[in-house]
């Protein structure tokens, strides 16, 4: 993910766990996007500990009552804020109970504030169904911030699941906002062949956004021989379309993520890309060899033609 | 303020290193308004929770909350 976003993203997490607006936090702006979400991780164990106790009591009583009554109760008396925080200190699979009893939008408000360390034994016990919903839901309301942030509780079950009814745009989105590289790998891997590929041309096909957010999630796959699929995927484009990914990476600042993906493409594909006209515009010679100076190649194959 | 902030997000804390004096501030205005905003919803909520509850149960819960 390109800093700018991942700091964005991080500033949205942060203002949420805090309950304010991301303006009010632009404190934080100055930060590099890993101290955002570290400070971001201590804040939300400090809010959680300060009423630990009484979100274990209120845990505590739910044993108690019957689902339909904790339902009505949850549904009427707390907001989403405060049943993601009590749902931590429930069994999973009680907490999963009330939860496949919620509507759909109140669960998606919670997922707002949801932290994956503490959600993911929850999310496994959650109907599969519901948790489709949940994430069709959140993909309607344009919130691939979240989505990308609990991708780290996801089961490969619910990512295949999710997979096979979103769309590409939005399964390209969602992973420019995952968390962990590896989770994200782990997610890419679950799909299958043909939708990779589907992915990939959507991306290098798509306006300069979704080109941006292929580059970044080829880039961050930890798996070497998914990435060099991947990329191949990708250098399968026309001259035309290479050279709007190039443009791209360019004026996003994503020329590491392309000199990534090119590194990961095979000798013979790599000297096809070597041919594309536009790497002889001086303009972007000049950009990529900046580019290379600062992020040297692991391959001894040079980009330059 | 710097101490209040190690003592409330911990003492390893090393981004309340990172940020300059005003906006160790600003962190702090945000997390004392957050503290508050918690302990009013979670306050409000409670007591809604246990006016939503079958009178029979209430008292009984009500202690156990706390309240």
């Amino acid at each position: 993910m390109g800093r700018d976003l991942a700091t964005q993203a991080e500033l949205v997490k942060l203002a949420r766990a805090l309950d304010t607006t991301p303006d009010e936090v632009s404190f934080a702006g100055s930060l590099d996007h890993r101290d955002i979400r570290r400070l971001r991780e201590r804040v939300v164990d400090a809010l959680y500990e300060e009423h630990r106790a009484t979100f274990g009591r209120i845990a505590m009583i739910t044993r108690l009552l019957p689902t339909p009554l904790n339902v009505r109760i949850t549904l009427r008396a707390f907001p989403p804020l405060l049943a993601a925080r009590i749902a931590g200190e429930m069994a999973p699979d009680r907490a999963a109970e009330l939860v496949n009893r919620m509507p759909i939008e109140y669960l998606a408000d919670g997922c707002l504030h949801l932290e994956p360390r503490r959600a993911a034994p929850l999310i496994s016990h959650i109907h599969p169904d519901r948790v489709v919903a949940v994430v069709q839901e959140l993909v309607a309301r344009g919130e691939y911030v979240t989505i990308g942030h609990l991708l780290d509780a996801a089961t490969e079950r619910i990512v295949r699941d999710v997979a096979a009814v979103i769309s590409d745009e939005a399964l390209l989105r969602i992973g420019c906002y995952a968390e962990s590289d590896t989770q994200l790998t782990t997610a890419v891997a679950a799909l299958p062949p043909e939708r990779l590929r589907g992915i990939v041309a959507s991306a290098v096909g798509g306006p300069p956004e979704l080109r941006s957010a292929g580059l970044a999630l080829i880039a961050r796959l930890a798996d070497d021989e998914l990435r060099a699929r991947l990329a191949e995927y990708a250098a399968e484009s026309d001259d035309e379309a290479l050279t709007r990914l190039l443009h791209t990476a360019i004026d996003d600042g994503a020329v590491p993520e392309l000199l990534t993906l090119f590194a990961a493409l095979g000798e013979h594909t790599q000297r096809r890309v070597l041919t594309l006209p536009a790497l002889t515009d001086p303009d972007v010679r000049t950009q990529l060899t900046k580019a290379v100076t600062a992020h040297p190649l692991e391959s001894n194959v040079t980009f330059m033609p | 303020m710097r101490e209040v902030l190690e003592r409330w997000l911990g003492a390893d804390a090393r981004v309340v290193d990172a940020l300059s004096d005003e906006e160790l501030g600003e962190l702090h205005a945000a997390l004392v308004a957050a503290r508050k905003r918690q302990a009013a919803a979670l306050a409000a909520a409670s007591a809604e929770a246990l006016r939503q509850m079958p009178a029979p149960l209430r008292a009984r819960f009500g202690e156990i909350v706390g309240f």
